[in-house]
C-alpha cells in the first residue's frame, strides 16, 4: 500500500468560481477525479489536488492564474503526468492545472523547420504530423502520450540529444501565462506576433521557463525546432568489459560528432525488462552495450560515418579497450531507435517485472566522471538487491554527458518503495560529489542540491521566483528553497 | 454451476502492477510512418485523467482498494462512463493488461453488490432481464416478429424446439426487439436459406446471452441467463442434433465465447458445439466457393471493427506457472480469433465495391461509444461519439460505412444523424444479402 494521500481543503466557492471559468465540465473537486492525480509512477509520497482544471484556450488559463494569485492557491500544471519525479504531484494541494485540452499543432513551418504547438500536444500527436512533411523531433524514451512542450521546458532529452543537445535547446519562442495572470512572450513572437523562429539575438528570458523544478509560469504556446528525416538509419552497437572502456569510446566516437544518440547502457538496462530483484548477469555476457545512432541522406554519407566508427574502434582497441562490435537485444534496440516507442512508453522495459514503481537518480555528468560514479551506484544498488541498469549519453559531442539508473520497484508493499527511495538519495549524493546535477529530482534532492548551491545562485533563484511569483503560488514548494 | 469471475480484491496483484505511465491513453504506432489517434471514448467526452483509459480506471479501483475511495454517486458514475471496449488495454505491454477490462467490471461487480450501481438509466435494464429476459423490455411474443417476411413467403424458419436442425441462429436480443437494426437477422436467415442451410431458431424460447448483465457488473443476472442458456445449448446439442451456434451479434459471440467460459460446467454444456459469428460461419461458404456474389454495388465503403469481435477476442498469453518469466507475466498475443481480415476479404470480394479504410482500425479501432452498458446509461454520449466515429469514416471518402455488431450498428446510424450526415450504416450481412 501506498502511504495516504493527505486530505483536502476543498472549498465550495473555489470549485463554483473555477466552473464559471472553464465551465462545469472542466473544473471539479471530486475526490475520486483528483485522487488519479494524485500520484505518478515515483515513489515520491501521494498527494491529493483540492481542485482539478482543465483549461481550453488562453484566456482560460489567465483568468484561472488570476484568480489563484488573488486567493492565495497553489497551481501545479500538469499535461501527462509521466516523468519520473513526482513533479506533477501538488506538494501544497490547490489547482491541478490539466493542460490537456489545450493540444492543437498551431504550426509546422516545413521550409524554416520549426513547429508552434500547445502544451498538451503528445509526442504521438506531433510525431504523425511531422512525419507527414519527412520532419522528426528528439523524441524521449518516454510514453508517446507524454507532453512535447513538458519535456522541452524541463529540460527533457531524447534521439537527436546527441547532435542538438536537449530539447530545451530546441526552444524558438515561446508563449506564457505569469502565476499573475499577464500574459508574456520571449523569443521572436514577442518582436513580431507570427515570427516564432528564434530565441535569439535577444536575451535568452525563455530561461525563466526552463528548467526549473515545476514550472515557473503556464506556457501556453511553444514554437520549437524540428529536423527532416534522413532516409538511411545505421546504429553502431559495440560492448565492453568495464564502465572505463565504453567511457573512453563514447567520448572519441563523440568528439565526431556523426551520431544522433550515442548512448551506452548496462547489461541490466539493456533487458527488457530490468531484472527486479537484482540478478548478476551472465558471467560471459559484457556488463557494458552502446548504440550509435547515424541518420545519412546517401549511402556515402553512411559510408563514410561507417568508416569514421571503425577507426573509432581501431583507436580504442589499440589502447587495450575490450571494446567490440556486438549484436544489441532486439527489443531493447527497437525501444531506443524506433522513437516515440510503446516499449519505453509503456515502462515494459523498466517495470514490468519490478511492478508499477519507477523513478531515477537521473543526472548531468561530465563523461569524464561517468567511471566512478557509476561504480558507486553500482555497489549501493547491489546492496539493495537492484540491478544497476544504467545509463550515460552523450549531449552535444562530448560537452555533456546524462548519467542515470532506471530502478524500477514493487509500489504495494511501503518496504520496498523505501528501499528505492534511499537508494536513489544516495546514488544522487555519490553524483553531486563529482561533479553531476540531478535533473527532474524530487523535492528532497532539490534542498540537497540548493544546500551545495553558491549561496548567490540560490538568493538569485529566490528573487527571480519572488519576480515571477510573488504570492508563491506556482508549484509550491518544488523548488526546495 | 460455480463461476470463476473475480472479484476486485482477487485482482489487487494487477491493479498494483499499473505504473500510471499513460500510454494507454493514445492509440500510437511507430510505423513507419508513425500513427496516432484518441483510443479512449470516456477520455475524450470527460477529458479528466481519471475519466481516461486504463489509467484513470485502475486509479479508481486502487483507490477503492487502498480505503482511499469510497462510493458516491458522482464515483459511480464516472465507472460506468466507460464503453469498456478495451482500446486502452490494447496500448498497455504490463502484466495487468490480460485483466484489464475485469478490472473495470470488478469495480462494478463490488458497485452492485454494495447496492449503489448500476446507474439508474441502466437498473432500467436490470429491471427488463428480470421481467422479460432480455434488456429492452420487449414481451416475448415480439421476439419472433422479425420473421414475418419468411412466413409470408412460406420460407418459415424453423423452430429449433420443435424441429431438429444441425445450425441453432441465435438472434440476440438486438436483433429481435431494436427496430431499427431488425433487418440484420432478416439478412442473416435469407443468406442461410439462399445457402439452403437446415437451421433454426430458439424463437420465443431464446433469451438474453447475459451480455449486457455481465458489462454492467450485474453478475447474478448474468449467470442466471447463461446458466439458463447454456442448459438449453447442452439439451440442443444431446437431444435435437445441433452441432453449431451461430450468431451475428458481437455481443452474444463474445458472451458465450468469453464470458461463458468462465463456468466450471462450460465444458460439459458446451463442449462439442461450436460457436461462430456469422461472419466467420459464411466466409468458410465464400472460400469453397459455395457462396457467390452475382450482383454489384457500387458503394463506397469503409469497416468499422467492433470491439466485440476485435479486440475482445484476442487471446493473452501469461505465464501461469513462472516457467518462462515469472509467475503472472504477461507474454504476448494472439489475435488469430480477432474478425479482423475476414470482414475485409468479404467486403473486397462484393463487385463494385470501392473499399475504404480509416486511420484507426482493427486492434486499434476507435469503440463507437455503444458498449458497456453507455448506450441505454449515457445514451447523448454514446451517440455522441458515434458521430465521432462517422466523421472518421466520412474523411475517407466512404459514403456507406459497414460493420458486423448490431450495437455499433444502431449507434453509428444514430451518430450519423447527429452529425447530419449523409453515410449510411449496414450490417455486412445485409450487403451479402443483396448480391447473393
Amino acid at each position: 500500500m501506498t502511504e495516504m494521500p493527505e486530505e483536502s481543503r476543498v472549498d465550495s466557492r473555489i470549485t463554483a468560481r473555477l466552473c464559471e471559468i472553464v465551465g462545469e465540465k472542466n473544473a471539479t473537486d471530486m475526490k475520486h477525479i483528483r485522487y488519479a492525480y494524485s500520484y505518478d509512477l515515483s515513489f515520491v509520497k501521494s498527494k491529493l489536488p483540492d481542485y482539478v482544471v482543465m483549461p481550453t484556450s488562453v484566456e482560460q488559463v489567465q483568468e484561472v492564474m488570476k484568480f489563484a494569485n488573488q486567493e492565495k492557491i497553489s497551481v501545479t500544471p500538469f499535461t501527462a503526468g509521466t516523468n519520473i519525479g513526482g513533479l506533477c504531484i501538488p506538494e501544497n494541494g490547490g489547482i491541478l492545472l490539466d493542460m490537456k485540452r489545450m493540444n492543437n499543432i498551431i504550426r509546422i513551418d516545413e521550409e524554416s523547420h520549426y513547429a508552434i504547438i500547445e502544451p498538451g500536444v503528445s509526442h504521438a500527436k506531433f510525431a504523425s504530423a511531422l512525419a507527414k512533411y519527412n520532419l522528426r523531433f528528439s523524441w524521449p524514451v518516454g510514453p508517446p502520450s507524454a507532453s512535447t512542450s513538458s519535456c522541452a521546458i524541463s529540460h527533457g532529452i531524447g534521439g537527436l540529444s546527441a547532435r542538438y543537445g536537449l530539447n530545451s535547446e530546441e526552444i524558438t519562442s515561446m508563449e506564457v501565462v505569469l502565476p499573475t495572470g499577464e500574459l508574456v512572450r520571449v523569443g521572436s513572437c514577442a518582436i513580431q506576433e507570427d515570427a516564432w523562429h528564434s530565441c535569439l539575438p535577444l536575451p535568452r528570458m525563455d530561461g525563466l521557463f526552463t528548467g526549473w523544478l515545476g514550472t515557473s509560469g503556464v506556457i501556453t504556446k511553444l514554437g520549437l525546432r524540428v529536423h527532416p528525416t534522413p532516409p538511411i538509419l545505421k546504429v553502431f552497437t559495440t560492448s565492453a568489459q568495464n564502465i572505463g572502456h565504453m567511457a573512453s569510446y563514447l567520448r572519441t566516437l563523440g568528439n565526431y560528432e556523426i551520431c544522433d544518440d550515442l548512448t551506452g547502457v548496462s547489461w541490466w538496462l539493456s533487458q527488457v525488462p530490468i531484472p527486479y530483484p537484482y540478478k548478476p548477469k551472465p558471467s560471459d555476457a559484457p556488463e557494458w552495450i552502446s548504440f550509435a545512432t547515424t541518420f545519412s541522406w546517401t549511402e556515402k554519407e553512411r559510408e563514410a560515418r561507417e568508416e569514421i566508427w571503425r577507426m573509432v574502434m581501431d583507436e580504442e582497441t589499440k589502447k587495450g579497450s575490450s571494446l567490440k562490435e556486438t549484436e544489441y537485444p532486439e527489443e531493447a534496440l527497437r525501444a531506443r531507435t524506433q522513437l516515440p516507442s510503446q516499449i519505453v512508453g509503456s515502462t515494459k522495459n523498466y517495470t514490468k517485472q519490478g511492478g508499477a514503481g519507477i523513478s531515477w537518480p537521473g543526472t548531468f555528468t561530465p563523461l569524464n566522471k561517468w567511471e566512478p560514479v557509476y561504480e558507486g551506484w553500482k555497489k549501493i544498488l547491489i546492496e539493495r538487491n537492484l540491478s544497476p541498469a544504467v545509463r550515460v549519453t552523450n549531449y552535444r559531442g562530448v560537452h555533456y554527458g546524462m548519467l542515470r539508473a532506471m530502478i524500477p520497484f514493487p509500489k504495494k508493499e511501503p518496504a520496498t518503495i523505501e528501499n528505492a527511495r534511499q537508494d536513489i538519495v544516495e546514488c544522487l549524493k555519490i553524483d553531486l560529489d563529482n561533479g553531476g546535477i540531478p535533473y527532474k529530482p524530487p523535492v528532497d534532492f532539490g534542498v540537497e542540491i540548493n544546500k551545495r548551491a553558491h549561496p548567490g545562485y540560490v538568493e538569485l533563484l529566490k528573487k527571480t521566483k519572488q519576480m515571477l511569483d510573488p504570492n508563491d503560488i506556482m508549484n509550491t514548494g518544488k523548488l526546495a528553497l | 454451476m460455480k463461476w470463476d469471475i473475480p472479484s476486485l480484491e482477487e485482482l489487487e496483484d494487477a491493479v498494483w502492477k499499473c505504473t500510471a505511465c499513460g500510454n494507454c491513453k493514445v492509440a500510437y504506432d511507430f510505423g513507419p510512418p508513425p500513427t496516432y489517434g484518441e483510443i479512449c471514448p470516456a477520455g475524450v467526452e470527460y477529458g479528466f485523467d481519471g475519466n481516461m483509459a486504463s489509467k484513470g480506471k485502475i486509479a479508481f479501483a486502487r483507490g477503492i482498494l487502498d480505503g482511499q475511495l469510497e462510493w458516491n454517486q458522482d464515483f459511480v458514475d464516472d465507472i460506468y462512463k466507460c464503453t469498456i471496449c478495451g482500446g486502452c488495454q490494447n496500448q498497455c505491454e504490463l502484466d495487468h493488461k490480460p485483466v484489464i477490462p475485469e478490472i473495470i467490471e470488478a469495480m462494478r461487480r463490488k458497485a452492485v453488490e454494495d447496492g449503489v450501481g448500476p446507474m439508474p438509466t441502466q437498473k432500467v435494464i436490470a429491471q427488463s432481464m428480470r421481467s422479460y429476459n432480455n434488456p429492452y423490455q420487449g414481451p416475448r411474443r415480439v421476439r419472433t416478429d422479425w420473421t414475418r417476411p419468411f412466413k409470408k413467403a412460406k420460407t418459415p424458419i424453423k423452430n429449433i424446439m420443435k424441429k431438429d436442425a444441425p445450425i441453432l441462429f441465435f438472434v440476440g436480443c438486438t436483433g429481435a426487439f431494436n427496430l431499427p437494426v431488425r433487418n440484420f437477422p432478416v439478412a442473416t436467415a435469407s443468406i442461410f436459406q439462399k445457402l439452403g442451410l437446415d437451421f433454426g431458431i430458439l424463437g420465443e424460447n431464446e433469451i438474453c446471452c447475459g451480455s449486457t448483465a455481465m458489462r454492467l457488473g450485474d453478475v447474478d443476472e448474468f449467470k442466471r441467463v447463461a446458466e439458463t442458456n447454456m442448459k438449453t445449448f447442452k439439451d440442443l446439442r444431446d437431444n435435437h442434433g445441433v452441432e453449431t451456434i451461430v450468431t451475428s451479434c458481437a455481443g452474444c459471440f463474445r458472451a458465450m465465447k468469453k464470458d461463458y467460459s468462465l463456468s466450471d460446467e462450460y465444458e460439459d454444456h458446451m463442449g462439442g458445439l461450436k460457436i461462430i459469428h456469422t461472419m466467420d460461419f459464411l466466409f468458410n461458404y465464400f472460400k469453397e466457393g459455395k457462396m457467390k456474389f452475382t450482383k454489384e454495388l457500387p458503394w463506397k465503403v469503409t469497416y468499422h471493427d467492433p470491439c466485440h469481435t476485435g479486440r475482445h477476442l484476442i487471446d493473452y498469453d501469461v505465464d501461469e506457472d513462472g516457467s518462462k518469466q515469472w509467475k503472472g507475466s504477461y507474454l504476448g498475443k494472439n489475435e488469430d480469433n480477432c474478425l479482423y481480415d475476414i470482414p475485409r476479404e468479404m467486403i473486397k470480394a462484393i463487385p463494385g465495391i470501392d473499399f475504404k479504410e480509416m486511420e484507426r482500425i482493427r486492434s486499434n479501432s476507435y469503440c463507437c461509444g455503444g458498449g458497456g452498458g453507455v448506450m441505454t446509461g449515457y445514451g447523448d454520449w454514446a451517440v455522441k461519439n458515434a458521430g465521432l466515429r462517422v466523421q472518421e469514416a466520412l474523411d475517407t471518402g466512404a459514403e456507406q460505412m459497414v460493420s458486423i455488431c448490431p450495437f455499433c450498428h444502431f449507434n453509428l446510424n444514430e451518430g450519423s444523424k447527429r452529425i447530419k450526415s449523409k453515410m449510411k450504416v449496414y450490417d455486412l450481412v445485409e450487403l451479402i444479402d443483396m448480391v447473393l
